[in-house]
């Protein structure tokens, strides 16, 4: 049969390669025979239609298909997880959030009184002014924690309900003026004026912790300092940086010692005489005289409180009562 | 004449031994597998899917018939196959033929 053609290699190649060409074919019958009969069983189950959505939302949700973008047609962006903070509506991340949570919101025994006077400070902060010093002060807000170790304890120190208690522990025994200045208004010394700050000497022994760099809240007769310290302490926070006057300041603070001590003395010995009447009513009769004298007169007034603390049943000591302002004024005698 | 249907009878012997063939072996099935999974990569899975729609469309879902589907779709099928899948298929089969005569 093959003597008839004449090139029969080249023509059972060509036989072949036609044979694998219809096997080809048929396999590809085969598979379009498969759809065939998915999409006609599709059609008799009514499944057919199904995945089939209107042509408006097929084109809104068009995959796309460009580079630098994702399927949605979207700039990928490194996201950070933040929280809304339901409390202050204050966006925060997410590892702050709980953090931030327990001073926001007041969990736990304590926290709540000091939440809540921060959530009033705060919001009425907020509506005054909207300073970025303000967030950069809450450690909650800056991601760069590492920048501002030094902040975010001084604000730990301020705000953790812990802590706060721990020094009111401390606290506890040293009388009436320091539970009446709340302790969050002494770390920051650095943005009162000098009259804030004379006014606050006047009361605490003031010295300022190497390791807390706050304030002492104790009296002038508190034993962890001396008066050395209290002195230095006064000298730094109340000679102003850079400009040689201090003499007035000096004058400021030790005025009262000359003409004012004498009605000092004499409120003295009626407060004591009176001895069931409490400190804080003797200065609130006082109100009327100027804030320099009544900064003075609480200092005295308190010390006499101490006093009475510790010996009641004794009578009005006059002697006592006019030594303080002497002592007090020799910690005042700097320069 | 006579020639011609000679060589259409050797062309059904010569295809029907190839198929045997990869029958026999069960290399059909595994090329079987393998087209399946080159159409439904390249897409003309979902193409003819597209075109058989289109055609229920037409004819109405009621008066469908395999038959109909087959008639129109199969030759649409081949066209759609995309060269580089034919050629793919076209060297697996000779390379498995050439093994096959080889032994």
């Amino acid at each position: 049969m093959e003597f008839g053609h004449p090139h029969p290699f080249s023509n059972s190649e060509s036989v072949i390669q036609a044979s694998v060409m219809d096997v080809m074919n048929e396999m590809i019958d085969e598979a379009t025979l498969g759809i065939s009969f998915e999409v006609h069983r599709a059609c008799k189950l009514g499944t057919l239609f199904l995945g089939d959505t209107d042509p408006k939302s097929e084109k809104d949700h068009m995959i796309v298909d460009k580079p630098g973008i994702d399927v949605f047609g979207q700039i990928p962006t490194k996201k950070q997880f933040e929280c809304v903070c339901p409390n202050c509506q204050r966006h925060l991340a997410a590892s702050r959030f709980a953090p931030h949570l327990e001073k926001c919101m007041g969990m736990g025994r304590n926290s709540s009184r000091i939440a809540s006077r921060r959530i009033a400070n705060t919001s009425s902060k907020r509506d005054s002014d909207d300073s970025p010093e303000d967030n950069d002060n809450d450690s909650d807000w800056s991601y760069h924690v590492d920048r501002k170790v030094k902040k975010l304890k001084k604000d730990k120190t301020n705000n953790s309900p812990r802590r706060n208690k721990s020094s009111k522990l401390k606290n506890g025994d040293t009388g009436i003026e320091n539970t009446g200045t709340p302790e969050s208004n002494i770390p920051t010394y650095e943005q009162m004026t000098i009259e804030e700050r004379k006014a606050l000497l006047l009361q605490t022994c003031g010295v300022i912790s190497e390791h807390t760099k706050k304030m002492c809240t104790r009296t002038h007769r508190c034993p962890q300092h001396t008066d050395d310290q209290r002195k230095q302490v006064r000298q730094f926070l109340l000679v102003p940086q850079g400009c040689g006057g201090d003499d007035d300041i000096q004058i400021d603070i030790d005025s009262y010692d000359d003409a004012d001590s004498q009605s000092l003395r004499e409120h003295l010995q009626w407060e004591v005489a009176s001895s069931n009447s409490s400190p804080t009513d003797s200065t609130s009769t006082n109100n009327s005289t100027s804030s320099k004298k009544r900064a003075g007169q609480k200092s005295g007034s308190s010390k006499v409180s101490m006093n009475k603390k510790k010996k009641p049943p004794r009578p009005p000591d006059i002697s006592t009562a006019s030594v303080i302002p002497g002592s007090t004024s020799s910690l005042y005698d700097f320069v | 004449m006579a020639d011609l249907q000679d060589r259409k009878m050797k062309d059904a012997a010569m295809r029907a031994k190839i198929n045997q063939k990869l029958v026999e072996t069960g290399e059909r099935e595994r090329l079987m597998e393998l087209l399946r999974t080159r159409l439904i990569e390249c897409g003309w899975r979902d193409q003819l899917k597209q075109h058989c729609k289109d055609i229920v469309k037409q004819k109405g879902l009621e008066h469908i018939t395999v038959d109909d589907l087959v008639a129109e779709i199969t030759p649409k099928g081949r066209a759609l196959v995309p060269d580089n899948v034919k050629k793919e298929l076209l060297q697996r089969i000779r390379t498995f033929l050439s093994k096959q005569s080889s032994v």
